[in-house]
């Protein structure tokens, strides 16, 4: 209190008032500096890893002065990998100035954009469900085994249902969302009414549901006709989200990014307006006082899975709907699952939507950005996992960034979301 | 009087305070569970093969380089009349569960499931049958089971510690990731598994200390930091696979340590291949049962992890420093996960990114199915071990349940017991809890 009064009484200076702020640890200003961190580490893995250090160990082990010449050496593949990942995730500069000056190969030059954002896309759903979970003060580590099943919910409905798109878009959408609830159904209810944990119970269940789309893919009608692999059938085209710009244009960016961006404004509109929402986050922030208001708590958990689940399976119809058109043995599967980066999206997004959305965006950028990394420099996508992973690290422990920037204060721990197995 | 007798019984059990609420009706449940799976079995699985159909077993191992047991010839039985023993015997399990109520219903439940996959194992080898593969090599399953046991009891053991002292480890997956990773380059570099050993224990420690840093000293979200953890050291792993492993492969020769044989007993036909002729990862696995057994539950040591897991407060009132005791026990569990890392590599062989595919998850599902407690997490071990195996086994036999959904079975089950819909477990009172001084 005292600080305000004499930094109002003395006006200080514009950097100073920055530098205050900036220490005074803001959400936002905790992620930039969680991000920062991330990528300092991963250019230190980079560097440590990079073939020229390698070579300098294996050969000449004894002289450390070379390692040391080989990790100046190393300094410019960790620019070139980082410079990589922003032309492949965003824009090249160098092709769009091209573009615009001849107007010509505009697809090559938004592909980078496009790809981030269909990479994104099932992304903000799935997290928006598990940060609407969080809020609730609920766990759902299972989004990975609920979008599975949602994407093979969408898979039957959309090839083996034939009817006009005005119905079977819908219908495709809708059979997701309904694949996906029913396996947070479970959970919730057993949470509801046994009090089993559900952090145990939706890990346990990713592993059934993975048994289950193998299942799904070999043993039911859901296999492509004459086919011996774990392979769906397609969808009809009246059950896939088209791309924007069209087929020939190459560009995947799909009409997606409008379920995505519709889930965004719902989510915070349910969570800022409608009495559910408001029943899920006075439950998340006090589970006594919500009780005591007469909020059903069991109705709250079954609900928020229903919601949560929902959400997951709609990101995993989304996806199949949005790219490939089938599914397979490792649909969702690839790199740590959309069920963990979900979470780590969530953390990183502070579980707010618009934050989500923000944080999904910038995962999928490094992701699509750590493809084109690899590509040109043969540095490993996972290096984008790292850093994500590092970031949420960070993100999930504040207080640590508050030391190692030796920020003031204002550092709040993160809101404990479960508080042990047997609560 | 019968009344309060059996709830001295169970009081008695002090470790389960909680299930005198209703101990009574959910072991009956288990016995009526087993009696119907044992039914099952008599009438699938016995009756449902054609009388005079036949299945045989071996018993000598394949491998018998470091010495091969007294040879047992082949073993032909009549399917249907030993699946109706079997089966059987199963009911009798689950009439005795009924009856008795015994602390060990949930093992005798799972000993029902092994008889139910070991049934099903000799109705699909079944000659004149479906399948051309004519016998069942006992002790080769026994064996595979165990190497899968194993791992699973060095997983569960370190959430039995880490959870005990009332931090919750779901980072067991990480831990055998970078357990295996460097148990792999050490072992190609030096050729020794014990320097192998010593580095996996180190990078388990250091992941351990990792979580214990962020979780008690931090006091960021466990399930969140140990969810994130094993992203990052599946990543690295895979990461440092492409970037280091492939360019240079004599870093990932994929060695397999000599089997020791211990003089006589390994003899005994079927057990002596099983417990007697292991690697050294199988003799560390028991002993490190015992131990930590014997810290927990006799030892000062273990008093304090325990009072730091169920009640920090009071612990800290009698001058226990809680977060020492937290970080210790995190790091000695991270530690003990880092080792079963290294014992799946000497099992497996070559690291691949992925090998430990959620073998961390399945030991963390052993631990809460057996009660936090060290020998419970054993039996579950070993049930969940030798259940993977025939699952696996299984799977080149054409099966009347699809082997996908029979793999769910663990997972199934786990969910059931923390349900409380068969058995009912407890975990510490502190467990994830973290623990802030006034």
């Amino acid at each position: 209190m005292t600080d305000t009064l004499t930094d109002t009484a003395t006006k200080p200076s514009s950097a100073r008032r920055f530098w205050s702020h900036y220490s005074s640890t803001s959400p936002i200003t905790l992620t930039i500096l969680a991000l920062i961190l991330g990528f300092v580490i991963g250019a230190i893995i980079i560097m440590v890893t990079s073939p020229a250090v390698l070579d300098s160990w294996r050969h000449t082990s004894h002289h450390l002065g070379d390692i040391g010449s080989s990790l100046k050496v190393s300094f410019d593949s960790v620019a070139a990998a980082y410079r990589a990942m922003i032309t492949g995730s965003i824009l090249d500069p160098t092709l769009f100035v091209h573009s615009i000056s001849t107007g010509h190969g505009w697809d090559t030059t938004l592909t980078p954009i496009s790809e981030t954002l269909t990479y994104a896309t099932p992304l903000v759903i799935a997290s928006i469900g598990v940060g609407i979970a969080f809020q609730t003060g609920i766990f759902n580590i299972g989004a990975n085994g609920q979008a599975i099943i949602g994407g093979i919910a969408g898979t039957a409905v959309g090839s083996m249902i034939h009817c006009p798109t005005i119905i079977h878009l819908p219908l495709t959408l809708l059979a997701g969302i309904a694949g996906g609830a029913v396996c947070g159904l479970v959970p919730g209810l057993l949470k509801a009414y046994t009090g089993a944990h559900e952090v145990i119970v939706t890990l346990m269940f990713n592993y059934v549901c993975n048994a289950f789309l193998l299942y799904a893919l070999t043993e039911t009608a859901l296999q492509a006709p004459n086919q011996a692999n774990d392979l769906s059938r397609n969808v009809d085209s009246t059950a896939i989200l088209a791309p924007i710009f069209g087929t020939k244009s190459g560009l995947r960016v799909s009409y997606g990014i409008f379920v995505a961006a519709a889930v965004v404004v719902l989510a915070i509109w349910f969570l800022k307006r409608s009495s559910l929402g408001f029943d899920f986050r006075i439950t998340g922030a006090n589970p006594n006082a919500a009780r005591a208001s007469g909020i059903n708590p069991k109705f709250v958990v079954i609900a928020v899975f229903l919601v949560s689940g929902g959400l997951a399976g709609l990101a995993g119809g989304v996806q199949m709907m949005s790219t490939t058109h089938y599914i397979d043995g490792g649909f969702l599967i690839g790199n740590a699952g959309i069920g963990f980066t979900a979470i780590t999206i969530a953390l990183l997004g502070r579980l707010q939507p618009m934050g989500i959305m923000w944080g999904s965006l910038l995962f999928a950028a490094l992701n699509v950005g750590g493809r084109a990394m690899q590509a040109a420099t043969g540095i490993p996508l996972d290096l984008a996992t790292i850093i994500q992973s590092i970031v949420v690290l960070f993100v999930a422990s504040p207080v640590l960034i508050k030391e190692i920037y030796r920020l003031r204060s204002g550092a709040e721990s993160f809101q404990m979301a479960t508080k042990g197995w047997s609560s | 009087m019968e009344f309060v007798s059996t709830t001295l019984a169970a009081l008695a059990e002090a470790d389960l305070v909680l299930e005198v609420r209703a101990p009574v009706g959910r072991r009956r449940a288990i016995g009526a569970l087993t009696v119907l799976l044992g039914l099952f079995i008599v009438v699938a699985f016995g009756f449902g093969s054609i009388s005079g159909a036949h299945s045989q077993f071996t018993f000598t191992p394949v491998n018998t380089s470091s010495g091969a047991p007294w040879s047992l010839g082949a073993l032909t039985v009549l399917t249907r009349w030993w699946n109706v023993a079997l089966g059987l015997i199963t009911v009798a399990i689950g009439a005795e569960t009924w009856w008795r109520r015994p602390a060990g219903a949930l093992a005798r439940f799972g000993v029902g499931g092994i008889i139910f996959f070991f049934t099903l194992l000799l109705w699909a080898g079944r000659q004149p049958g479906p399948d051309q593969t004519s016998s069942i090599n006992l002790t080769s399953v026994l064996i595979g089971s165990s190497a899968i046991a194993m791992v699973l009891i060095y997983g569960s053991l370190s959430g039995v510690l880490c959870e005990r002292s009332g931090v919750v480890n779901i980072a067991i997956e990480g831990q055998f990731i970078g357990g295996a990773l460097a148990g792999a380059m050490v072992d190609s570099v030096t050729n020794s598994f014990w320097l192998a050993a010593l580095v996996g224990i180190l990078i388990g420690g250091l992941i351990g200390w990792l979580l214990a840093l962020l979780a008690v000293r931090y006091i960021a979200d466990q399930i969140i930091i140990g969810v994130v953890i094993v992203t990052l050291l599946g990543a690295m792993s895979s990461y440092l696979n492409i970037q280091v492993l492939a360019p240079y492969p004599n870093l990932n020769v994929g060695n397999n340590p000599s089997n020791v044989a211990i003089p006589l007993l390994y003899k005994i036909p079927i057990l002596g291949p099983v417990l007697f002729n292991q690697n050294m990862f199988f003799y560390a696995a028991i002993v490190l049962v015992a131990l930590v057994s014997f810290g927990l539950f006799r030892t000062r040591w273990g008093l304090r992890v325990r009072s730091v897991g169920e009640h920090p407060k009071a612990a800290e009132s009698v001058g226990i420093n809680v977060a020492r005791v937290r970080y210790t026990t995190v790091i000695l569990g991270g530690a003990v996960a880092g080792l079963g890392g290294v014992a799946f590599i000497a099992v497996q062989g070559q690291f691949q990114p992925g090998i430990t595919s959620g073998f961390g998850y399945i030991a963390l599902a052993a631990m809460i199915f057996g009660k936090w407690k060290p020998s419970g997490a054993v039996v579950a071990s070993i049930l969940f071990g030798v259940s993977a195996y025939l699952v696996d086994a299984l799977q080149s036999y054409s099966t009347p349940i699809p082997t996908e959904l029979l793999q769910m079975f663990p997972y199934l089950i786990t969910i059931a017991v923390v349900a409380g819909l068969i058995g009912r477990v407890r975990a510490p009172a502190s467990d994830g809890v973290p623990y802030k001084r006034d």
